[in-house]
């Protein structure tokens, strides 16, 4: 077995996990504190991948400055989203089915808007100056923006790590999943912090999206193929969980890596063996 | 006296809504037009072949009725979102064929749609024009009378891809190949009609890798690191769409275009490629697809991408020009008959349709082949190079070597067997 090419396979399965865990980690989030599944999450790696392309190609602003953009503009828009509309179905009797139709029913409003602002041409946006090249170690290459990847994911599970168990905002936050009714009554605004939770988690989701951009097809549509992978790294890593979410996604990404070199016709079957 | 008056408003409204009916019904007899239902993709990532197409059909049926219609006839289609759901577009189809009562099927960018519906039209024996969707399946294995495609097939790509394949084993000598394409009939049909035809033409090679991710996969980096470790002289590739992009885009930084030759004979050589990618797109890449903006060089063809570009604000997918010829291909068999009702008649005149079209080159026609009811047309396969005459693109596909018609389409004994199956 030729051990350089495990190594690339590793480093590619790292590559493929990190991207998963990224859409995932806004969606375990919501998922974990709001306690709502959030179908629109895709829309809104979507949107902030075609907002990134609006900044970038139309008013010529750095990729890293477009980046904290907008994933601030769709955050933005996700705290909208929870304040005008979601927040009228908490604690409704049959609430699951009212989430379901709710945050669908945002992915074909999203997907439509998207339509009419940008059309259906696809969209791209180049990788950022200064990493479209690529690293050589050994006799493996590593693209130099997937390392960019990897160390963002890779800071993005140690730093909400920290703040969701070491700080008193991440206490209130994991504290409204398990009991909203006692956390009002210690005088905490509970759907301020639902808000908040929501805004960070969809400019995590808008972030992935304009992060994927440079590498992926920008298109109308594209929110729902990244959704149901999520979904799975979700369900795998424990709702609500960082870390299990970034392990989860590891595991899907390795396996998947290397079903695809040794096993490639039943490469799609691993994903959900796994 | 409110029940009274209850009494007679509700007469009133009948009466009103009757006189609207009969009024409207006795107004469609008498305007005598053609009505085509109409099936393509609105949203999502195929919903540029979708718009692309409606774009075309309103093109041409605004030129047809323009000159007063056919045989007296005037063109009418009415659209309706496919969401590429077999089972929606059958519950369309089914619509407009019992409620609105139309004479033609039209459309479909999916094989999937395009499988079922062609179920549909044998059942009520309606007539559907295929515009886009290109597997082979529809004009062999599942043929029925009622179905005619005009733009070409996977077999036919596949067919000029084995022949330029051949030319390129004799000036580059490549030995070993690599498949990767969708993981459905579309990737499927295309890898098993090359190999056909690369033992049709008497191509000898070696595969090293087959991969099947699934249809619109976001990340293909496994692939790429696992093709590269297999180090095929040529790669074929089968996507169609965004998923053309993100593999290119995500293949670039690993250097895949530099170490072997890049092979997409069906749809790789859309125009949607080029408009997406730009300076990114690597030069020397092999694509073709079912119609060029910059080729053939011909008066009909310049005419037909200027309009449309004159009209949408936009360069066409090759999705366009099928839908085109789709709507000359009814006004050609209604001009034939004479009218749009006898279907036993329009059949005959479709099986004998003759249609020059944007896509054909000087000295070429485009013609129905009875046998399969699949239109025969040349390929051109060319190579990516610096053109910016087609923006936002700064590639399109140059460098051409075309490919005969008749040289593209299954042999019978192929069709028998496959007829069997």
């Amino acid at each position: 077995m030729d051990l350089s090419f495990i190594f690339v396979q590793i480093i590619s399965g790292l590559t493929v996990a990190t991207f998963l865990f990224l859409v995932a980690s806004g969606l375990t989030l919501i998922f974990g504190v709001v306690d709502v599944f959030n179908f629109a999450h895709g829309s809104f790696y979507m949107l902030g991948a075609y907002l990134g392309y609006q900044i970038i190609s139309y008013w010529h602003v750095n990729f890293w400055a477009a980046l904290f953009l907008a994933s601030i503009w769709v955050g933005i828009l996700g705290m909208a989203m929870e304040f005008f509309f979601l927040r009228r179905i908490y604690g409704r009797a049959e609430e699951g089915g009212f989430q379901i139709l709710l945050t669908y029913s945002f992915i074909l409003i999203i997907d439509d808007v998207v339509k009419m602002i940008w059309g259906t041409e696809y969209k791209t946006i180049e990788r950022p100056a200064g990493f479209s090249g690529s690293i050589k170690i050994g006799s493996a290459i590593l693209p130099s923006y997937y390392l960019v990847i990897i160390i963002i994911g890779l800071l993005l599970v140690v730093l909400s790590w920290l703040i969701l168990n070491h700080t008193r905002p991440g206490k209130i936050a994991r504290a409204s999943a398990i009991d909203r009714e006692m956390l009002g009554i210690l005088g905490v605004n509970v759907p301020l912090t639902m808000t908040t939770v929501f805004g960070i988690a969809t400019a995590l989701g808008g972030m992935s999206g304009i992060l994927a951009a440079p590498l992926r097809s920008v298109t109308p549509g594209a929110g729902i193929e990244v959704i149901i992978d999520s979904l799975i790294v979700v369900v795998l890593g424990g709702m609500g969980n960082f870390w299990g979410a970034w392990v989860g996604a590891l595991i899907i990404g390795e396996v998947n890596s290397f079903a695809v070199a040794y096993v490639p016709k039943w490469a799609s079957l691993f994903n959900y063996l796994s | 006296m409110s029940k009274k008056f209850f009494l007679v408003f509700v007469t009133v409204f009948l009466a009103v809504c009757f006189i609207a009916v009969a009024g409207s019904q006795s107004y469609a007899g008498a305007k005598k037009e053609v009505l085509i239902g109409a099936l393509y993709p609105m949203t999502g990532r195929a919903g540029l072949y979708g718009k692309d197409s409606v774009a075309a059909v309103e093109m041409a049926v605004n030129e047809i009725n323009s000159k007063g219609g056919v045989a007296g006839y005037k063109l009418n289609v009415l659209f309706t979102d496919s969401k590429v759901k077999p089972a929606y577009a059958v519950r369309i189809a089914k619509r407009y064929i019992l409620e609105d009562k139309v004479n033609f099927l039209f459309g479909v960018v999916s094989s999937g749609v395009g499988l079922a519906v062609t179920q549909v039209s044998k059942k009520y024996k309606k007539i559907f024009i295929g515009t886009d969707h290109a597997s082979t399946r529809l004009t062999v294995d599942n043929f029925q009378p009622y179905y005619f495609r005009v733009s070409n097939n996977t077999f036919q790509s596949m067919a000029a891809g084995a022949l330029y394949l051949k030319d390129l084993q004799k000036e580059k000598g490549w030995k070993t190949i690599a498949f990767i394409g969708p993981d459905y009939a579309y990737g499927h049909s295309q890898w098993d009609e090359l190999q056909y035809n690369l033992k049709r033409y008497g191509v000898k090679y070696k595969v090293v890798g087959v991969y099947w991710p699934k249809i619109y996969t976001p990340d293909y980096t496994s692939y790429i690191t696992s093709i590269m470790k297999d180090k095929p002289d040529v790669l074929v590739a089968g996507f169609w769409g965004g998923d053309t992009v993100a593999f290119i885009k995500q293949a670039i930084p690993y250097g895949l275009f530099k170490k072997m030759i890049y092979f997409h004979p069906d749809a790789g050589g859309n125009y949607e490629l080029m408009s997406a990618m730009g300076d990114e797109l690597p030069l020397g890449l092999i694509l073709s697809a079912r119609h060029h903006d910059n080729w053939p060089d011909t008066k009909l063809n310049k005419e037909f991408v200027n309009k449309f570009h004159k009209l949408t604000g936009r360069y066409p997918s090759y999705a366009a020009e099928g839908a085109y010829a789709g709507i000359y291909a009814i006004a050609y068999a209604v001009k034939k008959v004479g009218n749009p009702n006898d279907t036993a008649k329009l059949i005959k005149a479709l099986e004998g349709l003759k249609i020059k079209l944007p896509e054909d080159p000087e000295g070429f026609t485009s013609y129905m082949r009875p046998e399969t009811h699949q239109i025969v047309q040349v390929q051109a396969i060319g190579v990516t190079v610096p053109n910016k005459n087609y923006p936002p693109a700064t590639r399109m596909l140059g460098k051409w070597k075309v490919y005969k018609a008749e040289d593209l389409i299954p042999p019978m004994d192929y069709i028998k067997s496959h007829r069997k199956k």
